[in-house]
């Protein structure tokens, strides 16, 4: 691939992400899921839990960049193929790498805005303090990414109906917030309890926060970076599956 | 001349359901090619394998010479595609979705606007620009999504099933689109199962049936190698008044009878005769007439249709499709008796 066609690609993938932005940040599955969902579960589990302030804007901020990411691919993509225009998409001279990179970025940008209205909040009305700006940006950053190749993963299953992959997309968060150290710290967990938290990539934006917020963390910053990094990697390999197994089967 | 599309031995799988059955055809650079078919045939599946959007199970497809198997970019650069559905984004206004595709197909950026512009001219919604698609009907929908096909000016345009469901004024003014692009040197690939919409615009047309190309050739051919869907049409009355429900019943009972005639079929309130012979059912028709007291109150020939060859290929019922647009070759004589 050339460098004109690179410069394309990347054009193409920002084009994508800007119409899904004008297009379906207001809708209400993306606000349902996207912004009031992440505030609803923290202050659902941090409300008279004795959680300080610092402790709780980090909590919040992982909360926040991992749900909002994951919000986009679950509604964006089925709906699209609900009114057909996902085939305008897939038809236009892109790889599929770029569409996905494209649809990875709406949801990275819409969780990277509700983590700056989180980060305010917490700023303003709970006087948290940012020990470590550079790293809080790269977690968010990051995190965002990863968590919304989560999202874009359900997303790709063949489907037209968004409520078909919005539910166990939104289980399967569940079970990845509940077994990482969002709730409880890794330092407090059993072993097992420990080994079963670094399965989710979540264990590592929180971290993230807990370093850039708190001053320290249970993990190197450095490594919860390259796992944020590769989990967003990983995830989206069933994404590039299902959709070469959707064009052979023509759903 | 080159070709625009070459399919060989094009084969599609629907796991264990063939849809597509090693069909071959090729279409040339400039021509309109209708592909046609009854529901369920593969000409959706065929157009999607065609277009990238579906892999086949076997065969070969190139696209102005190239192979979509091994890269699909240089051929979806010079592709067009008009789905079945008006995929216009409703949230955005005419111009935006323009402006959205030219930037996808990389038109350059200095000719977006101009390009947007003389489109939506072309189209009839430069007054409209401004307005989110959501508010246009679907005639401008469908308009809207036409321009937005070719604004990177694709040499070949696949447009599937563009007319049904839209008012005459609108599909005339998409047949005429269709024309003028076509004259600018697009190739365009028609998938429909309007016969008429195929018969007014396709220098020719493959028909597929069971996932098979059934026959292919330009529309008159074919016509010609179906004279035995050729047909008589008469309009009988009864010299003495009757109810209107008796008149048709009274006045063509016995039609079908008479020597010659393979189907009878009712046509508002003409009876068409179909035949393999039209010269010798015409006076059997007038005998028929004068024996029963019966006036002629016109009487035509009726060379086989696109639809009549169609149905016939596609063991369809002769006359079970609407003939309201048909333009039979009438070289019989009408009037009354």
């Amino acid at each position: 691939m050339n460098f004109e066609r690179i410069k394309d690609e990347l054009a193409q993938a920002w084009t994508v992400a800007i119409k899904d932005v004008r297009v379906y940040y207001l809708r209400p599955g993306m606000i349902m899921f996207g912004f009031l969902m992440p505030f609803f579960m923290f202050f659902s589990f941090s409300v008279k839990r004795d959680v300080g302030a610092a402790e709780g804007v980090a909590r919040l901020l992982a909360m926040t960049v991992f749900f909002t990411a994951g919000a986009a691919g679950p509604f964006i993509i089925p709906t699209e193929r609900k009114i057909g225009t996902y085939d305008r998409l897939l038809a236009a001279p892109m790889s599929l790498m770029t569409l996905l990179l494209g649809k990875t970025a709406v949801g990275a940008f819409f969780a990277i805005a509700v983590s700056g209205v989180s980060l305010l909040a917490g700023l303003l009305f709970f006087g948290a303090e940012i020990l470590q700006p550079g790293l809080l940006a790269a977690g968010i950053v990051l995190g965002a990414f990863s968590f919304s190749t989560l999202g874009l993963a359900f997303g790709s299953m063949p489907t037209t109906n968004p409520g078909d992959v919005q539910m166990p997309s939104t289980l399967l968060r569940w079970g990845l917030l509940f077994i990482s150290g969002v709730f409880i710290p890794l330092s407090e967990m059993a072993p097992v309890a420990r080994t079963i938290a670094y399965l989710s990539p979540l264990t590592y934006a929180q971290d993230v926060m807990n370093h850039a917020v708190l001053g320290s963390g249970a993990i190197n910053p450095w490594l919860d970076l390259s796992m944020l990094a590769l989990s967003g990697v990983l995830f989206l390999i069933p994404s590039v599956k299902m959709h070469r197994r959707a064009r052979v089967l023509g759903r | 001349m080159n070709n625009a599309i070459e399919v060989e031995n094009l084969t599609k799988y629907y796991e264990k359901f063939l849809a597509v059955d090693r069909i071959n055809f090729a279409v040339k650079q400039g021509e309109i090619f209708g592909f046609l078919g009854p529901n369920g045939a593969g000409k959706s599946t065929t157009q999607r394998m065609l277009t990238t959007l579906l892999t086949p199970t076997e065969g070969l497809i190139l696209i102005n010479g190239q192979d979509l198997a091994r890269d699909s970019y240089p051929a979806k650069r010079q592709i067009g595609l008009v789905p079945e559905e008006s995929n216009v984004y409703t949230e955005l206004t005419a111009w935006d979705n323009l402006m959205f595709t030219a930037s996808i197909y990389r038109v350059p950026r200095n000719e977006r606007a101009k390009r947007a512009q003389e489109l939506l001219e072309t189209f009839g919604l430069w007054d409209k620009r401004d307005i989110k698609a959501e508010n246009f009907s679907k005639g401008m929908r469908r308009r809207l999504s036409i321009a937005m096909a070719v604004i990177h000016k694709p040499s070949l345009l696949f447009l599937d099933e563009p007319t049904p469901g839209l008012d005459a004024q609108s599909i005339r003014a998409i047949w005429e689109l269709i024309r003028q692009m076509n004259a600018e040197g697009t190739t365009v690939f028609l998938t429909t199962h309007q016969i008429e919409e195929a018969n007014q615009l396709c220098d020719r047309v493959a028909i597929i049936s069971h996932g098979k190309i059934a026959a292919i050739d330009t529309p008159e051919r074919l016509k010609a190698n179906f004279r035995r869907v050729q047909s008589v049409e008469v309009a009988l009355e009864p010299s003495e008044t009757l109810k209107v429900s008796e008149t048709f019943r009274v006045s063509n009972e016995g039609l079908e009878s008479l020597p010659g005639v393979t189907t009878q079929v009712k046509v508002g309130d003409k009876t068409r005769l179909y035949t393999e012979d039209p010269s010798a059912l015409i006076p059997r028709v007038v005998h028929f007439a004068e024996s029963r007291n019966l006036r002629i109150v016109s009487l035509n020939t009726l060379s086989p249709s696109l639809e009549d060859v169609f149905l016939e290929i596609t063991g369809g019922q002769l006359g079970a499709v609407s003939q309201e647009e048909e333009k039979p070759a009438r070289r019989g004589m009408g009037g009354r008796k």
